[in-house]
């Protein structure tokens, strides 16, 4: 059965979080990335993750999986890019201060494709906002192939380990090639 | 029981095992009764005390650690009640959060809380954890006892004066050097 270019996406994402062999994998939901979400849910049902869990909150996610760490072991969460207003406060005092490494792979909102006309004003700011916040920002988009996301997705899981530290993955995707991928 | 006699139940019980403490005044007077290594302050990390040890106890669990265990505030615990509700959702066996109710922010200005009036031992019951009452140091430890022997998740709803241990030192530490003695203190003992 043929995929498109964005269900392509998701799976590569998927693969790359199951070859990170996290010991964790809290999610916040989202539209854009209910299918990564729900490969995880898969991967965890056939025994290629071990524990793949919903929050109700962004930062009660980082404070769950900055605690990892302490047991030499390494998580992963799964999130929206307006959720980082929340998380910013727990990302900062715990997982910056502490030098806890975790993953977080967040769609974007508020760009090309965009339907809702303010999430735009948290969204934009987010790169910054984590830059800034000595948060590294890798990002992918429609000029990416689905490989890349992959690679990105787990090249970003070791930069977070090799270098102690929370770090972002986020991904965009509006493809004007595929009618179905959302923003 | 004032909040300084509440910690030093908790010390006596918890010598073998990592405890996660609320930031500010609360990790200020748990480090001045003993600075233990299996002491994890969260120097600034608002209301993410419970996220914190749910994380850990899912870290630890299977391993010869058998309790993760989160000494929390009442007004932390407001800052972010979804942490309760996740930790009553995730239902970790191993998990012991005990909330050191005084009914004030006793950190910043003893504002009251709005533990004033609400019951948080009855909302954690509405979230599933397994809830415990304590007024008192011997009913403190006599609860501590159990959640350290059957299986939880527990939360001990523990009330204590309000007001803060006069002279307590700040705790000028390092996060990074403060969580490594932790991590190197809580590894060895996972596979023991």
């Amino acid at each position: 059965m043929s995929t498109t270019i964005t269900q392509d996406r998701h799976r590569e994402v998927v693969d790359a979080l199951v070859g990170l062999a996290p010991d964790g994998v809290a999610y916040v939901p989202s539209a854009s990335i209910a299918p990564i979400i729900n490969g995880a849910l898969e991967a965890q049902e056939k025994g290629d993750l071990p524990l793949v869990y919903a929050v109700s909150r962004e930062e009660e996610a980082v404070g769950l999986v900055s605690a990892y760490p302490f047991a030499d072991k390494f998580g992963v969460i799964i999130m929206q890019d307006n959720g980082f207003g929340n998380a910013l406060t727990a990302l900062t005092t715990m997982a910056v201060s502490y030098h806890l490494p975790l993953l977080i792979v967040a769609n974007t909102r508020g760009g090309l494709g965009e339907y809702n006309s303010m999430i735009h004003s948290i969204s934009e700011p987010v790169p910054e906002l984590l830059r800034s916040s000595n948060i590294p920002v890798f990002r992918v988009d429609r000029r990416n192939p689905a490989e890349d996301w992959g690679a990105t997705v787990k090249e970003a899981g070791n930069h977070a380990k090799m270098t102690f530290r929370p770090v972002v993955v986020l991904m965009e995707f509006y493809d004007h090639k595929d009618a179905k991928a959302k923003a | 029981m004032k909040r300084i006699e509440a910690l030093q139940a908790i010390v006596d019980a918890t010598p073998d095992l990592p405890v996660v403490a609320t930031c500010a005044a609360t990790s200020r007077e748990l480090a001045s009764i003993e600075d233990r290594e299996n002491n994890l302050y969260l120097l600034d990390a608002m209301g993410l005390a419970i996220s914190v040890g749910t994380g850990l106890a899912q870290a630890i669990k299977d391993t010869n650690v058998s309790r993760a265990v989160v000494i929390e505030g009442d007004g932390s615990l407001l800052m972010n009640p979804g942490a309760a509700i996740t930790a009553g959702y995730l239902a970790p066996e191993n998990l012991v959060v005990v909330l050191l109710d005084n009914g004030v922010y006793a950190s910043t200005a003893s504002i009251p809380t709005q533990a004033v009036t609400i019951d948080l031992g009855r909302f954690a019951e509405s979230v599933d954890l397994k809830v415990l009452r304590a007024n008192n140091t011997e009913e403190l430890a006599v609860a501590l006892k159990q959640t350290l022997t059957e299986d939880g998740p527990w939360f001990i709803h523990a009330r204590t004066e309000p007001g803060n241990e006069p002279g307590t030192k700040l705790l000028l530490i390092d996060p990074v050097v403060h969580g490594d003695r932790f991590r190197r203190w809580l590894t060895p003992r996972l596979s023991a």
